[in-house]
């Protein structure tokens, strides 16, 4: 293993920035060192569908392809390690399970498509966002707010974003964050991060 | 149009929205077998939608629809509970697969509903589906039921496309089918529609009515263009008073025969093409820059239970009763009344009456079909990979009468409408298809 950390190369990706993309090959593994990606793929119908988030210590591009089926980008400066396939392979066959091991550690975007159908299989707007919110806390590990009342979830990502995966309507995202905050689920609501009660 | 073409406007054929058409369905389709082909929906599969509202405040003699006159208001909001209650019984069997890509509003009249109602409907979709600001909302409207600011609260329901009942402007035709609304009417709902920011106005008129003459419907099509919807259908009435009790108060001899209608029809056409319409399909027609007209240059029109479409879903959901569904290559028609329909959802059981499996073989025609009635080309070669060589040479005997008259042409691996043919796209359709021969009382193709 640490024959492996020692080889892995480090790759800052800024913002906005695809790392992956849909229809292209890949022949690398990556692990999210720090900062988050979003998920998206296109639809026959021409939309983007946006199928998760990763973030740190999260695994992405699990297999080798020629055609990857996702597209990965960058929600903030973020940095990843990659390993290659071909490299995993070759030490393989000197410390067999290798790959397992690693991934073992983290999340892959296997694991982000099962929350989705999870998510989405909830039947109230507030359901859906409020577990969306403990779930990217335990992903990310929420912080206490300033007076130890509260949890801190950082949100990466925009609110669009948001209400796509979620499949709900901007709007309605918007008022199930006013209606917890109104029922004392949330403390505060905040463009980049949100503050969960308790 | 051409001399020798003119008998074939008198044949009947299907109107092909489905395809085997709905005369196939049986109850060998039920709610299992619905739920069955829910559950092989894939996760990110586009679902169009579509919800049926089975009132209206009068009859219009022509309808063919499954209405009912309703006076009682409580009634349709115990409707409105079982349409809910149908998409918590749908969205079961979904289990989070499908992504909406659009919800269509149709009757009967749905703004027989109040937008409080149209919104709560919409929120049960958003839940048990999930709905996106990126799914196209449409609905449709009889201009006689639009109250001051109501397309303003539609659109900010999030609706962009309405349609508008117009059927014919002529008073004297209005009258004859029981349906008076006065040109300043439609007039201002345009208006409100425009104002409201709707980006898709369409309209939808008949032809083949009693007392239309060409000089009225010439008139109503000249009035349609100084309107300027972006969208317009142009429908032919079918009288069947034998089935349809109510179309007996229209009086057979006010009809225009098949002469007439044809004459109505290719009238239209000339004037809403000289406007600059593109034609679409066989009976609608859009503006340059629509939606619906640029899926048609890209060959990327499509034909479902609302005619013409680019909407690009093959899945459809249909909540509300009669409603069809298409889902995993089963087709599932709802329970037609309202009370047999309440009666399934109030046991929790998807209110699945009839319907029918499609076969290989069934989509190779439907695909065939398909081809020809939205790009007027259909791929014969393709459909070989399915059908047998038998078979390929049974569909060009059949379409031989028309090549002989010149409305197709073919070679070994195509059939192709000549050009100013499309309205007899229906008619080479039913020519060569194996459920047609042996279907009674279709409507006429013009
Ligand atoms: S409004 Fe439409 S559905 Fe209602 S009676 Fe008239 S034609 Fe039929």
């Amino acid at each position: 293993m640490e024959q492996v950390e020692r080889i892995m190369a480090h790759r800052t990706v800024p913002q906005n920035k695809a790392i992956l993309k849909e229809g292209e090959p890949n022949d690398c593994l990556y692990v999210i060192v720090s900062g988050s990606f979003r998920l998206t793929k296109y639809l026959e119908d021409g939309r983007r569908q946006v199928t998760g988030f990763l973030f740190k210590g999260d695994f992405f591009g699990v297999r080798a392809c020629d055609e990857s089926a996702y597209t990965a980008e960058a929600l903030e400066d973020s940095l990843v390690c990659r390993f290659p396939h071909a490299f995993l392979e070759e030490i393989s066959t000197a410390s067999p399970g290798i790959k397992d091991r690693l991934i073992a550690r983290g999340q892959t975007e296997y694991h982000k498509a099962q929350d989705h159908i999870v998510l989405l299989g909830k039947k109230s707007a507030e359901e859906r966002v409020l577990s969306f919110i403990e779930l990217v806390g335990k992903s990310v590990g929420a912080t206490a707010d300033e007076d130890g009342e509260g949890r801190v979830i950082p949100l990466s990502m925009p609110r669009q974003d948001i209400a796509d995966y979620l499949g709900l309507r901007l709007e309605t995202l918007s008022r199930s964050l006013a209606s917890l905050k109104k029922k004392g689920v949330l403390r505060d609501i905040g463009r980049k991060s949100l503050v969960l009660s308790g | 149009m051409k001399q020798a073409w003119r008998k074939y406007l008198a044949a009947r054929a299907p109107r092909y929205t489905s395809y085997p058409s709905a005369l196939q369905f049986s109850t060998a389709v039920d709610d299992k077998v619905y739920q069955e082909a829910l559950s092989r929906v894939s996760l990110y599969e586009p679902i169009s939608i579509y919800v049926h509202v089975p009132f209206c405040k009068q009859l219009c003699w022509y309808c063919g629809c499954n209405m009912r006159v309703e006076n009682h208001y409580d009634r349709a909001l115990d409707y409105v509970d079982s349409l809910i209650g149908e998409t918590r019984l749908v969205s079961a069997a979904l289990a989070g697969r499908g992504r909406p890509s659009s919800v269509h509003f149709g009757g009967g009249t749905p703004n027989y509903l109040e937008t409080d109602e149209i919104a709560r409907i919409l929120d049960a979709i958003e839940c048990e589906f999930g709905l996106t600001d990126d799914a196209r909302l449409a609905i449709e409207l009889d201009p006689r039921l639009i109250k001051r600011g109501h397309l303003a609260e539609l659109a900010r329901l999030g609706f962009s496309r309405v349609s508008f009942g117009v059927q014919d402007f002529d008073p004297d035709v209005q009258l004859a089918i029981n349906r008076v609304q006065s040109f300043e009417l439609i007039e201002s709902c345009v208006c409100d529609a425009r104002e409201a920011g709707i980006e898709d106005v369409s309209f939808d008129l008949l032809y083949g009515l009693p007392r239309q003459t060409p000089a009225t419907f010439a008139a109503t099509i000249e009035k349609t263009i100084a309107l300027g919807p972006d969208r317009v259908s142009i429908f032919g009435y079918a009288h069947l008073p034998a089935a349809l009790p109510r179309q007996r108060m229209i009086r057979d001899r006010e009809l225009p025969d098949t002469d007439g209608r044809a004459e109505l029809s290719l009238m239209a056409d000339e004037k809403l093409v000289a406007a600059g319409y593109g034609r679409i399909g066989f009976d609608h027609y859009a503006k340059p820059g629509n939606s619906l007209f640029s899926a048609a240059c890209a060959g990327a029109l499509r034909r479902n239970f609302q005619g013409f479409t680019d909407d690009v879903a093959t899945t459809m959901i249909g909540l509300g009763a009669s409603a069809i569904s298409f889902a995993s290559g089963v087709y599932a028609q709802n329970a037609k009344t309202v009370k047999q329909y309440a009666a399934c959802i109030a046991e929790g059981r998807l209110p699945t009456e009839r319907g029918v499996v499609r076969t290989e073989r069934d989509e190779a025609y439907a695909k065939l079909i398909a081809e020809l009635l939205c790009q007027r080309d259909a791929d014969l070669e393709e459909a070989g990979r399915i059908l047998s060589g038998g078979e390929i040479d049974n569909i060009k005997q059949c379409v031989m009468p028309f090549v002989r008259d010149g409305v197709v042409t073919f070679d070994a691996a195509r059939i192709r409408m000549a050009p100013g043919a499309r309205e007899l796209s229906r008619a080479v359709a039913a020519a060569f298809d194996p459920y047609a021969g042996a279907a009674p009382a279709l409507a006429r193709v013009v």
